[in-house]
């Protein structure tokens, strides 16, 4: 116990050494992780979504009604037509009572709910297709339709997103790898800064008999605890971000934000101990060439 | 105790600090190693501690050979060894008791037995009542008798000095000697470097002279100056 315990003051006493080199090698770490957990994320975000789109709904149909002069024979008649198409695997047929439901539940808290008259929301046709990848042609199909109001088809957006979001990947990558790199070297320096600090105490410590491992373990748990201080930091930021994005949810609604806990947990673990994993490599480089006998 | 056989150390410029030197020192003997600056002293006690590797030659203490030791055995040897230098080595920010007690934590002892080793060995030095002190607040008799704790306080079978009063005056440096016949005495195998004359002539003890890295002179009872040609 008293050989933990000194081990301990010994890495602490040299933090408290150096608070601004121990900064910058945290905020290094943190910057480094913060951009590769956030890459992770946005690439969950647009697999979750993407997933949910191809097993939801692919194409919405809002329809006209009586005011354009479109009965609901029209509609039901429209209907009919969409399912006898090839691509199309099952239709559902919303009707304005539906639609307001729906508003209700996509904006439960709002004053606007009590307001509105159901007659203004358009009754739509919930169209699953075959294949999702090909939503264009019925996209395509269904606009010259005289009963139709709008379609909306989520895959656009989506495809924009996941488009968007490979080159925000490979950026935010390529940034938290250098920037990792970055990491480790700041954390070797410290290291070594703090090596020379304390030349003195080494020197006496290897004169009366220290074991290598023993001089070495200090160091070494200064650099696991920067880099997993660094690694705290950006999975606090991470989940920040993602408690601001998610607000945003609501107004979006054809995206969702939120990302699953499930995925939070895993990597934020996993992150923890890479940022340990990255300080105690660091602290090691910058042992390297100091601690030959 | 210690034995060297045909050591020779060339350092990488050429220059060659010992040559051929063979030594036995038995155990509870007490050794002055005599001779100018750069004949080869320094060099000798660097690579009994295996801070320097020998060229040529062995190397034995306390019974193993050195020069073949793994690097991760050589811990284990310095805690054998207790070391005295000229400029005491001790950590200024650190009181007398922490600098002595500093040797027994890195090698992970228990508290209670770090507070009783230390508190013996500072009575021991002759600085009772002074454990809270910092070293700039003693005198340099004072400073190396901590250092001389701090070599002892582990109780090593043999204790290497390199020039232990090359900093006192000749009535300090009287104080610093009886204590390490004292110690000596415990059974304590004492190698001790030193340009000092007026010690080497009072302690008449073994006498090895050094002169370019060869020994020139190994007398028992000695005197610092070579008094006739009698090995």
């Amino acid at each position: 116990m008293n050989r933990i315990g000194f081990l301990l003051d010994e890495a602490f006493v040299n933090m408290r050494r150096n608070p601004l080199v121990v900064s910058g090698a945290v905020l290094a770490v943190f910057v480094s992780l913060f951009l590769a957990f956030g890459a992770l994320s946005v690439q969950e975000l647009v697999r979750t979504n993407t997933q949910q789109w191809q097993d939801g709904t692919h194409v919405i149909v809002f329809l006209k009604d009586a005011r354009d002069g479109i009965t609901l024979d029209s509609q039901v008649a429209l209907r009919s037509e969409i399912d006898g198409w090839e691509l199309v695997q099952s239709t559902e047929y919303v009707d304005k009572l539906g639609a307001f439901e729906e508003f209700k539940k996509l904006f439960p808290n709002s004053p606007v709910v009590d307001n509105i008259d159901p007659d203004v929301l358009p009754a739509s046709i919930r169209v699953r297709l075959s294949d999702s990848t090909r939503y264009r042609e019925v996209v395509f199909n269904l606009i010259d339709q005289p009963a139709v109001l709008e379609v909306v088809a989520p895959g656009e957006s989506i495809e924009n997103i996941a488009q968007l979001s490979r080159v925000l990947n490979w950026l935010g990558f390529g940034l938290a790898l250098i920037q990792g790199i970055a990491a480790v070297v700041l954390i070797s320096n410290t290291i070594r800064m703090a090596i020379y600090a304390r030349r003195e105490e080494v020197s006496i410590m290897r004169l009366v008999g220290a074991s290598n491992w023993f001089i070495r373990i200090p160091f070494l748990i200064e650099g696991m605890i920067e880099g997993v201080a660094g690694a705290a930091l950006a999975v606090f930021g991470v989940w920040i971000a993602s408690r601001v994005v998610g607000d945003v949810d609501a107004a979006i609604s054809l995206f969702d934000f939120t990302i699953s806990s499930g995925f939070f947990v895993k990597w934020s673990i996993l992150f923890l101990a890479f940022g340990a994993l990255a300080g105690v490599v660091g602290s090691a480089l910058g042992l390297r060439r100091f601690l030959k006998v | 105790m210690i034995k060297l056989e045909d050591v020779t150390k060339v350092y990488d410029g050429g220059t060659v600090a010992c040559s051929n030197v063979s030594l036995n020192v038995a155990k509870g003997e007490f050794l002055f190693l005599v001779g100018a600056s750069g004949s080869g002293k320094s060099t000798l006690i660097r690579m009994l501690l295996r801070e320097e590797d020998v060229t040529r030659g062995k190397i034995w203490v306390a019974g193993k050979d050195i020069t073949t030791m793994p690097s991760w055995k050589v811990p284990y040897l310095r805690r054998t060894i207790g070391t005295v230098f000229q400029d005491y080595k001790l950590l200024p920010n650190k009181s007398v008791a922490q600098n002595i007690a500093f040797a027994l934590e890195v090698l992970g002892r228990p508290k209670a037995v770090i507070h009783r080793q230390v508190e013996q060995v500072i009575d021991l030095v002759g600085l009772t009542g002074k454990a809270e002190r910092l070293p700039r607040q003693l005198s340099g008799g004072e400073q190396q008798r901590v250092s001389i704790a701090r070599a002892f306080v582990n109780r090593p079978p043999i204790l290497l000095c390199d020039e232990p009063t090359g900093n006192l005056d000749p009535a300090t440096s009287v104080g610093i000697m009886r204590l390490l016949d004292r110690i000596n005495r415990t059974g304590t195998t004492i190698v001790m470097a030193t340009h000092d004359h007026a010690i080497v002539d009072a302690m008449r003890r073994r006498v090895v002279g050094l002169e370019s890295g060869q020994v020139v002179r190994d007398q028992a009872g000695g005197r610092y100056e070579q008094e006739e040609l009698v090995e």
